[in-house]
C-alpha cells in the first residue's frame, strides 16, 4: 500500500538516507530498526512528508505523494506519531483528540464524540478532561497514539513509541499496538529496543549509516552477522567517545 | 554614464556597506537562535546617540565614538540576553516577540524623554570634508563609513567561520544539547554572540551617525531596513547580508535619484513584499 | 449557568457604565475602552489564537479610518458607508501579507505587517487622495441621521458596545468550531496540527483575514466619533501597539482578555494624558515597553490566564 522508491536525503555534505527502498503491505507490521543515526527517522520523515527527499518518490494507495504536505498525507489516510511527542499542551487531552477527529468531521459535538470513542479504545477516557500538560512522558506517547487514530488511518506510522518507557509501560504500549493492528491498520514502527520488534513485526529494514543493510522476518535479521557487527560496532565505538 | 549616475552609485554602495553591517547582527541572532531581535533598530539609534555625546562631551569623532559605542552596546546586548532573551526565547512564540519589541519601545521612549523629538546631527567637517576624485564628489564621512563598515562585516564573518569560537557558536547554533555533551555551555556561547551581534550594531551606528540624521525614532527605519537586508540575503547568512545590504544601498540611492527621496523607503518595502512571494528563502538562502 | 456568570455580570457592568458615570470624561472615557477593546479582540483572533504576532496591525484600522472620511470628502456620501470599503481594503492587503508570509516561520510574518504599516504611512504621507501629512476630516455639522455625528459620547458608546458584541460574538463562535480548535492547536505546535491533517497555512489565513476585517471596522468607527484622521492618528505604529498590549496583558488567546486590557491601559493613559500634557505621551509608551517586557518575561498568558490557570488547577486532582 506504501511504496518508497529510491530514497536519499542530503544535509549539507552529510548523506543521512542513501537509496533506501521499501514497500509496506497492506496488513502487516514493517519494523525499522538501527543504532542512532542510522537514518531511520530521517527515511520515517520523507514517507510523512515533513522532509522532501532529496531523490525517490512515495506512493500511497497508489498515489505519488513524493512532494505533498503532512496535511494531504493526513486525508489520504497516512498518519504518524512523534518521537518527542508534539502535545498539544494548551487543551485537554479530549480536545487533543479531537483535533486529529476533526478530519473527518466539521462539526464540534461530533468530533467531540468521536474523539471519546477513541480515548476508550486506547484506556484514556478517565483522563478526557486532564490539561494536557499535565501528562507524563508515556501519556503523552499514548495520547499521541489516540490523535493519530482519531484521523481514522490506513497506515499509521509510530516513531519510537515506546523510547523512555519503563518495561510495563512499554508491555502496555505493545498490547495497544496489538489492539490497532487488529482494527485492520496497518503500521509501520522506527524502534530501537529489539524486544518490541521481535514480539511486534512481520518484516523488519535495518539501516546503518544511512543505508539498508539487511531485511527479513525478525529472527532472520537478529542472527545476520552484519547486523550484529552494526550495533556492537556503533556501541563500542561510542563507549570510546565518552572516555 | 554621467558623472552624476557614478556618485549616486557609489554613495549607494557606501550606504549599503554600513546597512550591512548592521544587518550581520541581526542575521547572527537569528540564524544562530532562532530569534529576531526586533529592538535591533533601537540599538542602532542607542549608538547613534552615544556617538552623539562623544562629540559633544569629548569633542570626539568616530575614533572615540566607534569603540565607546561598541563596548557600551555590546555591554547591552549581553544585558539584554541575559535579562530578557534567554527567559523569553525558550517561551511561546508571542513572548519571543513581544519581549524584544517591548523593549524596542523601552529604548525608543526613554531616549524620546532623555533627548526630545528633535532631529540632531554631526557636524558635517567631523570627518574630513568633502572631495572630488574623476569627477566624483565624495563626502569623506561616508567614504571612511562605508570603508570601515565592508571590514568590519568581513572580519565578523572571518570570526565565525575561521575561529574556534566560531565554530563552538555554530555547534551551538545546529544542536544545543550535542554542543553541551562536548563541554560547550550554550548559553555563553548565546551570551557571546549577542554581545558580538550588538558590538557590530553599535560600529555601524557610530559610523551612521556622521552623516545620517539622529532621532529617537530612526531606529524603526533602520530596523525595516535590516529585515529587507536580512530576507534578501537568506538567515544567518553574513554574506547573504552584505550582498544583500549592498543591493539595498544601490537601489534606495538610486530610487532617491530617480524618483524622489520620499519614495526611496517605499521602494524597498515594495522589494521586501515581492522577496517574501517569490524568493522567501532569500537570494543566496537554498531553496 | 455558572459559565454565564461572568458574562453576564460584565455585560450589565456595561451597559450601565454610562448611567452610573456622567461626566463628558468619563463617558468618552468609556467609548475609547470599547473602541479599543474591539480593535484589541479584532488582534486578538490572529495574535492571541492563531499565535501568530502582528505587529502592523494598524494598516487595517488606517483602512477602515481613511475609506470612511476618504469617501465623504471625495464624495460627500456619509463616513459610515466607507466601511465596507476599510473591509474590503483590509482583507486585500492582509492577503498580500500573509499569503506568502503565513508559511514561513512566524518572525517572516511579524517582520512584514510591521514593514506594510510603515509602508502604508509613508504612502499616505505623500498621497494627496488621502489627505497626505495634513489628513482627512469628518462632516462638521451633521446633515442626517447617518452621517452619525454626536456632541455626546453615549451613543458611541453604545454603538462601540454592539460592534464589541458582535466581534466577541464572532471569536466566541470560532473558538468553538473546527477553525478555533485548528488555530490552538497550530499555536501549540504546527507540525503536529499538520500531521493531523489541519491545512495550517490556510487556516491561519482565515484568521489573519477576518481579524483584518474586525479590525478595519474599528477605524471606520474611530473615523465616526472624531471626524478627523491623519498618518499619526490612523496609522501611526503607536496604535499597533496598543492592540497588542491590550490583548497581551488582559490575555492573548481568551475570549474577554483584550477587554481587560483595554480596561486597564485607555484610562492609564487618558489619565496621565491628562495630567501630564504632550510630555505624558513618551512617558506611557516607555510604561508600554515596559509592561510587555515583563508581560513576556514573566506572564505570558496575561491577567485572565493567570485567573484561568488558576481556576484549572484543582482540576489535576479529579483525574
Amino acid at each position: 500500500m506504501l511504496e518508497a522508491t529510491g530514497i536519499s536525503k542530503v544535509f549539507g555534505r552529510l548523506r543521512a538516507v542513501d537509496d533506501v527502498s521499501a514497500e509496506v503491505r497492506q496488513g502487516e507490521i514493517l519494523g525499522l530498526i538501527g543504532p542512532n543515526g542510522a537514518g531511520k527517522s530521517t527515511f520515517f520523515n520523507c514517507l510523512t512528508g515533513d522532509l522532501a527527499p532529496t531523490t525517490g518518490s512515495v506512493r500511497f494507495l497508489g498515489e505519488d505523494i513524493t512532494t505533498r504536505s503532512p496535511e494531504a498525507r493526513a486525508e489520504l489516510g497516512l498518519a504518524r506519531t512523534f518521537q518527542l511527542p508534539q502535545t498539544f499542551t494548551g487543551m485537554t487531552v479530549l480536545e487533543n483528540v479531537m483535533i486529529g477527529a476533526f478530519l473527518r468531521t466539521s462539526v464540534t459535538a461530533e468530533a467531540r464524540e468521536r474523539a471519546r470513542r477513541i480515548l476508550d479504545i486506547v484506556d484514556m477516557a478517565h483522563l478526557a478532561q486532564t490539561p494536557a500538560k499535565t501528562l507524563g512522558t508515556p501519556g503523552r506517547k499514548r495520547l499521541e497514539i489516540a490523535r493519530a487514530l482519531a484521523t481514522e488511518p490506513k497506515l499509521l506510522l509510530l516513531d519510537e513509541a515506546m523510547a523512555g518507557l519503563n518495561p510495563t509501560e512499554v508491555r502496555a504500549a505493545i498490547d495497544l499496538v496489538r489492539v490497532i493492528h487488529g482494527m485492520g491498520i496497518t503500521l509501520v514502527i522506527v524502534e530501537h529496543i529489539m524486544e518490541v520488534i521481535n514480539s511486534l513485526a512481520d518484516r523488519v529494514i535495518v539501516f546503518h549509516q544511512g543505508r539498508e543493510i539487511a531485511r527479513g522476518t525478525p529472527r532472520e535479521v537478529t542472527g545476520d552477522p552484519t547486523v550484529i557487527e552494526a550495533y556492537l560496532g556503533k556501541r563500542a565505538s561510542r563507549a570510546g567517545g565518552r572516555t | 554614464m554621467s558623472a552624476t549616475l557614478v556618485q549616486v552609485i557609489v554613495g549607494g554602495l557606501l550606504l549599503g556597506a554600513i546597512y550591512a553591517l548592521f544587518s550581520s547582527g541581526l542575521t547572527l541572532i537569528w540564524g544562530m537562535m532562532n530569534v529576531v531581535n526586533f529592538a535591533h533598530g533601537d540599538f542602532v539609534m542607542v549608538a547613534m546617540y552615544i556617538a552623539y555625546v562623544v562629540y559633544v562631551l569629548l569633542g570626539g569623532g568616530p575614533l572615540a565614538s566607534v569603540p565607546i559605542a561598541a563596548v557600551s552596546l555590546a555591554t547591552i546586548g549581553i544585558l539584554a540576553y541575559f535579562l530578557l532573551v534567554r527567559h523569553v526565547m525558550r517561551g511561546p512564540m508571542i513572548a519571543q516577540i513581544l519581549g524584544t519589541f517591548g523593549l524596542a519601545l523601552l529604548l525608543r521612549y526613554s531616549m524620546f524623554g532623555a533627548a526630545g523629538a528633535n532631529f540632531l546631527s554631526l557636524p558635517d567637517n567631523l570627518v574630513g570634508g568633502t572631495y572630488e576624485i574623476f569627477g566624483i564628489r565624495l563626502q569623506a564621512s561616508r567614504v571612511v563609513a562605508g570603508i570601515v563598515a565592508l571590514l568590519v562585516t568581513a572580519g565578523l564573518h572571518l570570526l565565525l567561520t575561521r575561529t574556534s569560537l566560531g565554530s563552538k557558536m555554530l555547534a551551538v547554533s545546529e544542536d544545543a544539547t550535542a554542543a553541551q555533551l562536548m563541554g560547550i555551555r550554550p548559553d555563553y556561547m548565546q551570551a557571546i554572540a549577542w554581545g558580538i551581534a550588538a558590538g557590530a550594531t553599535g560600529i555601524a551606528g557610530a559610523l551612521i551617525a556622521t552623516f545620517f540624521y539622529i532621532s529617537p525614532t530612526v531606529g524603526e527605519t533602520l530596523a525595516i531596513i535590516a529585515f529587507v537586508t536580512v530576507a534578501l540575503g537568506g538567515f544567518g547568512s553574513v554574506p547573504g547580508a552584505l550582498v544583500a545590504g549592498l543591493l539595498i544601498g544601490l537601489i534606495e540611492s538610486l530610487s532617491a535619484y530617480w524618483i524622489g527621496g520620499v519614495w526611496k523607503d517605499v521602494v524597498v518595502y515594495i522589494l521586501f513584499i515581492f522577496v517574501l512571494w517569490f524568493r522567501p528563502q532569500g537570494l543566496m538562502g537554498k531553496s | 449557568m455558572k459559565k454565564l456568570l461572568w458574562p453576564g455580570i460584565t455585560a450589565v457592568l456595561l451597559l450601565a457604565y454610562p448611567l452610573v458615570f456622567t461626566t463628558p470624561f468619563q463617558q468618552r472615557l468609556g467609548a475609547l475602552v470599547l473602541l479599543y477593546a474591539i480593535a484589541a479582540s479584532a488582534w486578538n483572533i490572529v495574535g492571541g489564537y492563531a499565535g501568530q504576532i502582528s505587529v502592523g496591525h494598524v494598516v487595517f484600522f488606517g483602512c477602515g479610518a481613511y475609506a470612511s472620511l476618504a469617501l465623504f470628502t471625495h464624495t460627500g456620501l456619509p463616513p459610515v458607508l466607507g466601511m465596507p470599503l476599510g473591509i474590503a481594503a483590509a482583507v486585500g492587503i492582509a492577503a498580500i501579507i500573509g499569503t506568502p508570509t503565513l508559511r514561513l516561520s512566524g518572525h517572516y510574518f511579524s517582520m512584514a505587517t510591521i514593514a506594510v504599516a510603515e509602508l502604508a504611512r509613508l504612502v499616505t504621507t505623500n498621497t494627496e487622495f488621502l489627505g497626505a501629512a495634513v489628513g482627512l476630516s469628518g462632516p462638521t455639522v451633521p446633515r442626517t441621521w447617518l452621517d452619525l455625528s454626536f456632541i455626546s459620547s453615549v451613543p458611541y458608546y453604545y454603538l462601540f458596545l454592539a460592534v464589541l458584541v458582535i466581534t466577541l460574538g464572532i471569536t466566541w463562535w470560532m473558538e468553538r468550531s473546527r477553525i478555533g480548535f485548528y488555530l490552538r492547536a497550530i499555536r501549540d505546535s504546527e507540525k503536529a496540527a499538520r500531521s493531523l491533517g489541519a491545512r495550517a497555512p490556510r487556516v491561519k489565513l482565515i484568521a489573519y483575514l477576518l481579524s483584518a476585517g474586525l479590525t478595519s471596522v474599528a477605524g471606520s468607527l474611530y473615523a465616526l466619533m472624531f471626524q478627523f484622521v491623519d498618518p499619526e492618528s490612523g496609522l501611526g505604529i503607536l496604535i499597533s501597539v496598543k492592540m497588542l498590549i491590550m490583548a497581551a496583558l488582559g490575555g492573548a488567546g481568551l475570549l474577554f482578555g483584550p477587554l481587560v486590557g483595554a480596561a486597564i491601559l485607555v484610562p492609564l493613559e487618558e489619565i496621565s494624558n491628562s495630567l501630564l500634557g504632550g510630555r505624558g505621551a513618551g512617558l506611557t509608551f516607555v510604561l508600554y515597553g515596559a509592561i510587555i517586557v515583563l508581560i513576556a518575561r514573566f506572564r505570558p498568558d496575561g491577567i485572565l490566564g493567570l485567573f484561568q490557570s488558576a481556576r484549572k488547577a484543582p482540576e489535576k486532582h479529579d483525574a
